[in-house]
């Protein structure tokens, strides 16, 4: 295993009786790029500065590389961070900042401005050295920050929502380096963030998080493709779901009523333990849900178009139909999205491998 | 960095500044709300320009006759010198003594406000009684010279008072509430993040506080001497209690000149030199501020 592995087990955090994490299981392995996904209050950012070692954990214990912990205090870890609002030193210079682990430790001035100028040239700010923090712009002094946490060559890089004060073309910009620059170092980033886009962009592994549990840990495509539980499959993504109930099992499908409809679907596409009378949600992606089709897909029926959004390159088409509305997407310049009218009834179907079904528990 | 407030006589000087008339966009009608200002802004600079007046106009006309004496005289050069060497020591000796102060207010946020209290509560005492407080503690027979006489350091008592050591011990004990909190206005400003940031880099307490903090807080340390010392230089009450009777300072001298001699002329001519070395000294400051603080944080 390459370095900058963690290990995570059993960890809880309470704050006075609040319980902000609860039995966190966790495994990251080493030069992967990491992201906690979650909403805020979710319980990612604690999880991050446990990592730090900001906190202490009120149960269970860290390990980097094998290494326990416990008790270590954070300028002992082999670990940088970038703060969510940078904490950039407003009194020293670009130069300075990025210097300061290397000052601190103590390294001959040729090694400090040979790294500092190393860096500043990866995150693409040679020729900055002399700036001070406030001239420089929101971009920059990301990239600042980005440099100073890693002059030290930390084997794992932590990430607070770093690019979540930016406009968004930068952010796209910025995430495209910072994948870039994480593939060249082959150091471990965990990143923390509410933006699904920007953890299906940037990461190997993501770990959904909700109430100060972790939901599901996957590569992007598994998330967004089978997510574990209903939380997740709204989080990653849009989703329809619609509210059923088992009516029958047999060793291929499942039988599930919606609005008095009976829709078979296999046995693949199910989430949790079934059994006959048991609530459920049937849920597909929008852009699973094919318009003017005849197929004989899992699930067929004709339906109002209510609704016509053009976003970008796609339309979103809203539907209202026997089984409640549906949302379906597709790109724009297929030729029969001309043909698609708000008021119009069409045929819509959904292939049954495209479905998930959520047992409730 | 949003920095505190300037002492008061550095911000009455300078006139009002001419675009904050444009940048309110209040009725008209509410111009009445001026008047108070207005008020306060004629009775200073009308005082200001009797000092003047007094200063260069005496009974005879024209006159140069005190401005010429202060020049030539080196008892009044020894007043002078006394007066700024006390005010820079009292001003060094705030700063340095609360620095530790507003750096431990700022680091227990629970008991910050106590902790306040406790350094303002002097405050709500007359500064006479305070005054008359310290001749209890330092005079010959007081409290600190019976102690050490008792447990058998010294034969006979120290003078620790009427003297300029007594002046610089009640005008420190005065002032220093002042640069505590002039200090912990601007600790208090410093985003926490700074701390654990520079922790994650590898630097300790101490490192992280030398680097960070310290670069971080001397405008308030600044501001804390330039309060300090400002007031020391005019300073009547502590000199006159806890001085010596022939060491005055230039704010006794001033005292003397109005309530006992009746002479405006010599007082004004005294307090425009005074004035004059309060403006250099803040100057010197500044300066010094100016090569200590990097320009962005200003």
């Amino acid at each position: 295993m390459s370095r900058g592995s963690i290990s995570i087990t059993g960890i809880g955090k309470e704050f006075g009786t609040a319980t902000v994490l609860d039995q966190v299981d966790l495994a990251i392995d080493g030069g992967s790029f990491v992201t906690l996904l979650g909403p805020s209050g979710c319980g990612k950012t604690t999880l991050l500065r446990l990592i730090a070692g900001f906190l202490e954990p009120s149960r269970g214990t860290i390990a980097i590389d094998g290494a326990s912990m416990q008790g270590v205090p954070p300028r002992h870890r082999p670990l940088g961070m970038v703060f969510q609002n940078l904490a950039l030193f407003p009194h020293l210079d670009v130069f300075e900042n990025v210097a300061y682990g290397l000052k601190v430790r103590g390294a001959p001035a040729t090694d400090i401005a040979g790294k500092v100028s190393r860096f500043l040239g990866l995150v693409g700010l040679a020729g900055f050295e002399r700036r001070r923090i406030g001239q420089l712009s929101g971009g920059q002094k990301q990239r600042v920050a980005l440099a100073r946490s890693l002059a030290l060559e930390p084997a794992i890089l932590l990430l607070d929502e770093p690019l979540s004060a930016l406009d968004l073309q930068l952010r796209r910009q910025l995430q495209v380096e910072l994948k870039s620059i994480q593939r060249q170092l082959a150091t471990t980033f965990v990143f923390v963030t509410h933006d699904q886009e920007e953890a299906t962009m940037l990461s190997d592994t993501i770990v959904v998080m909700n109430g100060g549990h972790v939901q599901q840990v996957g590569t992007p495509d598994a998330i967004y493709r089978r997510p574990a539980s209903p939380f997740v499959a709204r989080f990653v993504g849009d989703i329809n779901m619609l509210e059923g109930r088992i009516t029958s099992l047999d060793t291929a499908s499942v039988s599930v009523s919606v609005a008095e409809r009976q829709i078979s679907v296999p046995r693949s596409a199910l989430v949790g333990t079934p059994s006959v009378g048991k609530a459920c949600q049937l849920a597909c992606r929008p852009e699973s849900v094919r318009l003017g089709e005849a197929a004989d897909d899992a699930l067929s029926l004709d339906a109002r178009i209510s609704a016509l959004h053009r976003l970008g390159p796609t339309m979103k088409v809203v539907l209202q139909g026997p089984l409640g509305p549906l949302t379906a997407l597709m790109m724009a310049d297929v030729p029969h999205v001309a043909d698609l009218a708000e008021g119009k009834t069409v045929r819509l179907s959904v292939p049954s491998h495209s479905l998930t079904l959520f047992v409730s528990t | 960095m949003r920095r505190p407030v300037r002492p008061p006589s550095s911000r009455q000087a300078s006139p009002p500044a001419p675009d904050m008339r444009g940048a309110t966009s209040a009725p008209r009608s509410l111009g009445w709300l001026l008047l108070p200002v207005l008020l306060v802004l004629a009775l200073f600079l009308g005082s200001v320009a009797l000092l003047f007046f007094h200063a260069f106009w005496g009974k005879d006309g024209f006159s140069l006759v005190y401005f010429r004496q202060i020049l030539e005289r080196a008892d009044y050069h020894e007043v002078f010198l006394r007066t700024v060497s006390i005010a820079a020591i009292v001003a060094v000796a705030s700063a340095v003594l609360a620095y530790p102060i507003a750096w431990l207010l700022w680091r227990l946020p629970r008991w910050r406000n106590l902790l306040l209290v406790i350094v303002l509560v002097p405050w709500l005492v007359s500064l006479v009684v305070r005054t008359y407080g310290w001749l209890v503690i330092l005079g010959p027979k007081g409290f600190l010279n019976e102690t050490l006489k008792w447990a058998g350091v010294i034969q006979s008592p120290v003078p620790l008072i009427f003297n300029d050591l007594g002046v610089v011990i009640g005008l420190t004990h005065v002032l220093m509430p002042f640069a505590v909190i002039a200090t912990l206005s601007v600790l208090l400003q410093i985003d926490n993040r700074l701390e654990e940031a520079s922790e994650s880099l590898g630097a300790g307490g101490f490192e992280t506080w030398r680097r960070v903090v310290l670069p971080l807080s001397l405008p308030g340390v600044f501001t804390g001497l330039s309060i300090t010392f400002l007031t020391s230089m005019g300073a009547i009450v502590t000199p006159i209690l806890l001085g010596g009777i022939r060491q005055k300072m230039a704010g006794t001298q001033i005292y003397q000149e109005v309530v006992y001699n009746f002479n405006m002329s010599k007082a004004s001519t005294w307090a425009i030199c005074l004035l004059l070395l309060s403006g250099l000294g803040l100057a010197l400051l500044r300066a010094a501020e100016a090569a200590l603080v990097p320009k962005a944080d200003r």
